[in-house]
């Protein structure tokens, strides 16, 4: 069996799969009853000074069926003293010497109140610390959260701040309500994190009741933005991770969140360059024991390729991310169609005659049975009619044989520049 | 007429010109596609053509064929 465990940015853990710091951690009830079940690692709920909630709290988007495809909530961090917390967190990893605790932080924008709550979370032995720059709600009309963690200077301030006292590795997490995260990523480097998160939640309203015209969800008639997090917003959080670990000046380990449901999805951000990951939705919505098949596909998949450590796999999808200039002009698919699976529901037609190009020939066989054959020298390979396609394998998208060595976009304009003299003279 | 077979118009004057010996002096890409200008030297004297190619597979095929034959100049490092 595959070796699971990892180490991330020191901080050792008996597999990749830690719980994202939100209400699955809110106590050592929970978080002890989760390392019994097989989580890794637990990031506690934020810790800070303590707030106050309201009701309610939570909204689920659903999507064809699926009750949870996103997640929306208007939480705050822990509602519970300090104190209280330590003790807790203090007597589970008396309990689990071995699984990952990490101690998330949240306090205003100031050196000693970090330096306060660093040295008193350090002082009852947690292996790290992660600092929430991302809660978008609430905290950040505080000045809190995500309002610090949007603004370079402050996240790199306030890293340093806390590496002036920490001891143990400092993860930051990262708001992804920003146009370019690796700018606030690289600030983070900066400071002297040894260690990156993301994401935490994206600002959202869930919706609006069209009978009652309240806000989803409301609190006695009122409703305020919210953070989006689940199945969702994966694509998301992946693109973020992904364009972290490609950059070649944020050269600290990420800690991979959003949308992490299955093992495949922990795969994924893995390949994409994450050294562990995250996950609170999925434990919200199924319980502590999913990730029972979490372990068990990560295992057996790590089993098949031959892999003898998870930690194998980090980034190595990493150098296939690029950008849209450095992709090959002359690569070329088209969709062809298998008569013998395909069940004649004509939804590829109508998405390429209505949407694409036109390309989805409705024909007559000399039996007289219609079928449907693409034009391939007009399909522009968009993937369009395998997207809509119920059935698996009626669609397969095909590669061609190349008939011109590859060209990327950029390649294509560094060689026209050299016929585009006039152009440039009139520029001048 | 479809797509393809708007590109293969374009793509025949493109493939006859280089046939008959000339060459791309000359793009200018615009709004409405690439004017390419071809150029060549024969009995006649400097002869010119330009195309005007507006779909997307002929602007890629020229520009291939011209970084193909630079990186073929250009000496192996
Ligand atoms: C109800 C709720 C409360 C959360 N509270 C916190 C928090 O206190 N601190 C924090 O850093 N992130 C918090 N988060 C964000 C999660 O840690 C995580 O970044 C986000 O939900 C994305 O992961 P997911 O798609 O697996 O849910 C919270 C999320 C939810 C749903
Ligand atoms: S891949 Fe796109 S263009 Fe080609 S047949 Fe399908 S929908 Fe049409
Ligand atoms: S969508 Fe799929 S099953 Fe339906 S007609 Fe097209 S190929 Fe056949």
């Amino acid at each position: 069996m595959a070796d699971l465990r990892i180490n991330l940015a020191g901080i050792e853990s008996p597999n990749p799969y830690w719980l994202a710091s939100a209400p699955p951690t809110n106590s050592g009830y929970q978080v002890q009853r989760a390392f019994e079940a097989g989580w890794g690692g637990a990031v506690w709920k934020t810790l800070g000074e303590p707030i106050i909630n309201t009701t309610a709290r939570f909204a689920a988007v659903g999507f064809n069926g699926k009750k949870v495809a996103g997640f929306n909530n208007i939480e705050l961090i822990t509602d519970r003293p300090l104190e209280v917390n330590l003790k807790e967190i203090y007597e589970t990893k008396k309990r689990f010497p071995n699984h990952a605790i990490i101690a998330s932080l949240m306090v205003e924008p100031n050196r000693e109140k970090w330096h306060e709550i660093v040295k008193r979370v350090e002082d009852v032995g947690v292996d790290g610390l992660e600092l929430n720059f991302g809660c978008p709600h609430g905290m950040a009309e505080r000045g809190m959260g995500a309002a610090s963690g949007q603004q370079p200077d402050l996240v790199e301030a306030q890293t340093m701040w806390v590496k002036e006292a920490a001891k143990t590795p400092v993860i930051v997490k990262l708001t992804p309500n920003i146009t370019d995260i690796t700018v606030t990523a690289r600030a983070a480097v900066q400071g002297g994190a040894d260690a990156i998160s993301m994401i935490n939640t994206i600002n959202s309203l869930a919706g609006v009741d069209i009978d009652t015209w309240n806000t989803i969800p409301h609190v006695a008639g009122k409703g305020a933005h919210g953070g989006y997090c689940g199945p969702a917003v994966k694509p998301i959080a992946l693109n973020m991770v992904a364009e972290c670990a490609r950059n070649p000046h944020i050269n600290v380990p990420i800690s991979g969140i959003g949308g992490i449901s299955a093992w495949r999805d922990a795969v994924e951000f893995m390949l994409m360059g994450a050294g562990g990951v995250q996950v609170c939705t999925a434990a919200m919505h199924h319980g502590f024991s999913i990730v029972e098949d979490m372990i068990d596909g990560l295992s057996n998949y790590l089993d098949e390729k031959g892999i003898s450590s998870v930690q194998e796999i980090i980034g190595k999808s990493v150098e296939r991310y690029s950008d849209w200039g450095n992709l090959d002009l002359n690569y070329r698919i088209v969709a062809r169609i298998n008569n013998d699976v395909c069940i004649n529901c004509n939804k590829c037609h109508i998405a390429c005659e209505d949407t694409s190009h036109q390309c989805i020939d409705m024909l007559t066989d000399p039996n007289g049975q219609k079928y449907l054959e693409v034009r391939e020298d007009d399909c522009v390979g968009c993937n369009l009619c395998s997207i809509v396609c119920p059935e698996d394998g009626a669609i397969d998208m095909i590669e061609l044989p190349q008939e011109q060595p590859p060209m990327t976009w950029n390649e294509r304009q560094a060689v026209l520049a050299g016929y585009k003299d006039n152009e440039r003279e009139a520029a001048k | 007429m479809s797509a393809s077979q708007e590109y293969f118009e374009e793509k025949e004057k493109i493939d006859f010109l280089f046939y008959r010996g000339f060459r791309v002096t000359r793009v200018t890409e615009n709004l409405d596609g690439a004017a390419v200008e071809f150029e060549r030297t024969g009995a006649a004297g400097q002869e010119k053509e330009v195309l005007h190619l507006q779909t997307a597979d002929a602007r890629k095929y020229f520009s291939s064929i011209l970084f193909h034959q630079q990186r073929n100049l250009t000496p192996a490092e």
